[in-house]
């Protein structure tokens, strides 16, 4: 159990408001553990996750993430099908996709680089150019906004000390507005990488940042 | 379980088991009658459960409305061919939470769902698209679709009974329209989520170019209870073209804002006074749109007449669509959360059709130049005209989805933008 001290800071099984051990949620088995391999290929580490440690120059694939790759190509009909799951897996390491891996991938799955680039630059979650080791999205769409998603937008700006959408010179944050994250009735919802902050209030912003920092990856 | 909040007017089907993580282990949920309504399934065929889909009404719960149980039926009988079942995970329809929530809190009800469609269109593999933001959820989703393969549910030969079903998770990255049934086929193809022009029609030719159906989260949630317990017993709640219980997400200025699983044709102005506490600070009512950002803004007025059915919003001149109930008190700024929500539909159109890839633009521009204070009262004809030709002149229903905010605000609050136009005056904080 996270000590942290706010509400519900990310995976299921550490949502402070329910106040359970993760052994509660899930046995030994707790979805926050991030999976490596192993597993069925429908599973989990088919999924992809957003890393705090990126590694730009990291190879498509190999080791962990090569097995991870066949095994989502097992669970389509055609390989054209895994693109989006390969461009995933890819962002996962490198951090954005960059020209390079989507040509990459495009090779991979047998498919032109025209092609990859059309459809990676469609899909707003792509990353065309590098980010912070944590990427804070601030929900500002309807419900968030009417509960006040401006000011806690305005105070990540602030106390991350950067521009909307640019990288704080510390290399720790990109700060950017996202579309409605489905948490509209947890005002005003964050999702920072992979993990979803909620009920989040303009002065919560300060320790959210701090707990980040200490916590290194995520 | 004080699931952050619960009323004792809900009637508490797919939600029964918010809040207790308990539920997402399997053997809680078999031993809580789990995996029961597959059996039953797999036993009697498909033609039986797609007969019990139909006779409980069960209408899709993923915007249209469209009865599950005859949409069902369209599917072809051979299986020359392979069939796919989607289940639609996209959510991204601003006011609307309940899917994320249906899956993190009970996800073997969802996959139980999944198989039990699947047996029923005669499909082998079911694709399950998250949305791409959603790693919690798929992660919880991922595991226990690990832990079923593991105990024989899903995979080959399940259950003894010699029918194989596969289920994936798929998971998007970050793009609403692939929550239209054909953007995400598309997408699920590894393409652009561009909406296919229909005909052909999924059930025809459908993901992958073979007969597919395609069901939001919460429709396919609800069936292993309608299996288990028949249609009739469905019946018992909701009206008689509206059956069942629906969850609610409540959201904006009121104060237990959350889902609520309530009986179809519940009051609206109940469920904000009663289950949500009413509106904040003593605060008097200005606006509601009920359906997620995609239906007609109503007035205070409006609201007192409304039930929550599909056809008691229609009567006030809205629409159901998701039930995504985003109440607006009298602090709100009516002329900011429009030009908001028209900022998200430029962003999120697709592009394909010129009266939505022009239209939305411009009508997030024109609202931006009156929010600032710099518009004219033409400005608001041209608003009028720009969203009535994107109605009905695009492949998808996105381009509809404009108009009816902007014209129902326009319509109903016209004196908000009159003040914004005059005076360069302001009439709420947010
Ligand atoms: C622009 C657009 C976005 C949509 N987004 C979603 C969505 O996020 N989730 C969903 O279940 N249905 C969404 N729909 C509705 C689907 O097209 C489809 O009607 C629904 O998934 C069918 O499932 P049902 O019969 O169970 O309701 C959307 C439709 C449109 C036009
Ligand atoms: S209406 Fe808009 S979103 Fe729908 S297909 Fe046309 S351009 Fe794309």
């Amino acid at each position: 159990m996270s000590d942290v001290p706010f509400k519900n800071p990310g995976w299921a099984g550490n949502t402070g408001e329910f106040d359970l051990s993760e052994d509660q949620v899930r046995g030994d088995d707790f979805v926050g553990e991030r999976p490596k391999h192993g597993g069925h290929a429908s599973g989990s580490a088919t999924m992809p996750y957003m890393l705090a440690e990126k590694n730009p120059d990291a190879v498509l694939f190999e080791g962990e993430y090569k097995e991870r790759f066949e095994k989502i190509l097992t669970r389509y009909p055609d390989k054209q099908a895994a693109l989006l799951p390969a461009l995933s897996l890819a962002q996962e390491l490198r951090g954005y996709v960059s020209p390079a891996s989507m040509d990459r991938v495009a090779e991979l799955l047998g498919l032109s680089p025209a092609y990859v680039r059309g459809v990676t630059t469609f899909y707003t979650m792509y990353n065309k150019r590098p980010v912070g080791r944590h990427l804070v999205q601030v929900c500002t769409n309807i419900s968030c906004n009417l509960c006040g998603a401006d000011d806690v937008l305005a105070a990540f700006l602030r106390y991350t000390d950067t521009e909307l959408g640019e990288t704080s010179e510390d290399g720790n944050f990109t700060v950017i507005e996202a579309e409605c994250l489905a948490g509209c009735g947890f005002p005003t919802c964050v999702q920072i990488n992979s993990r979803y902050f909620e009920n989040v209030s303009p002065t919560e912003v300060p320790k959210i940042i701090e707990h980040l920092k200490a916590e290194g990856d995520s | 379980m004080a699931y952050p909040y619960v009323s004792d007017r809900e009637v508490r089907v797919v939600s029964k088991h918010f809040g207790d993580p308990l539920q997402r282990r399997i053997d809680t949920y078999v031993e809580r009658g789990g995996y029961k309504a597959l059996a039953k399934a797999l036993e009697v065929g498909p033609e039986d459960v797609v007969d019990i889909v139909k006779s409980s009404g069960l209408r899709g719960r993923g915007g249209a409305g469209f009865p599950t149980g005859v949409k069902w039926s369209f599917m072809p009988k051979d299986t020359n061919r392979p069939h796919y079942l989607l289940c639609n995970a996209d959510e991204s329809e601003p006011g609307t939470f309940k899917d994320r929530e249906l899956i993190r809190w009970d996800p073997h009800q969802l996959i139980e769902g999944c198989l039990i469609g699947a047996h029923a269109i005669r499909a082998q593999h079911v694709y399950i698209y998250c949305r791409g933001e959603f790693f919690e959820t798929t992660q919880v989703l991922a595991r226990a679709l690990e832990d079923a393969y593991a105990k024989g549910y899903v995979g080959e030969n399940i259950l003894g009974s010699g029918h194989t079903i596969d289920v994936t998770v798929h998971a998007g990255a970050g793009a609403y329209i692939c929550g239209e049934e054909t953007g995400l086929m598309n997408s699920l193809e590894g393409r652009r989520g561009l909406p296919r022009i229909k005909p052909p029609f999924p059930a025809a030719v459908g993901a992958f170019g073979m007969p597919s159906t395609i069901n939001n989260v919460e429709t396919l949630c609800a069936i292993p209870h309608i299996v288990t317990h028949g249609g009739e017993w469905y019946r018992q709640w909701g009206t008689e073209k509206s059956p069942g219980t629906k969850l609610f997400c409540v959201s904006g200025h009121v104060n237990k804002p959350g889902n609520y699983e309530l009986a179809l044709g519940f009051p609206l102005s109940e469920l904000i006074e009663d289950v949500c506490g009413g509106v904040r600070n003593g605060n008097a009512l200005k606006a509601v749109i009920p359906g997620g950002s995609s239906v007609p803004i109503i007035n205070a007025e409006e609201v007192s007449r409304c039930s929550l059915d599909y056809e008691g919003c229609v009567a006030v001149g809205t629409m159901l669509g998701c039930a995504s109930v985003i109440v607006m008190d009298e602090t709100a700024d009516i002329v900011k959360q429009v030009r908001r929500m028209a900022d998200f539909y430029a962003h999120e159109s697709c592009g394909q059709c010129t009266p939505c890839r022009e239209g939305t633009t411009w009508t997030a521009k024109i609202l931006r130049r009156i929010e600032d204070g710099r518009g004219t009262e033409e400005d608001l004809d041209t608003l009028m005209q720009t969203t009535q030709n994107m109605v009905g002149t695009t492949i998808c229903v996105l381009s509809d989805s404009v108009a009816a905010p902007v014209q129902s605000s326009i319509v109903k609050f016209r004196d908000e933008y009159l003040a914004l136009i005059r005076r360069g005056e302001r009439v709420g904080a947010a």
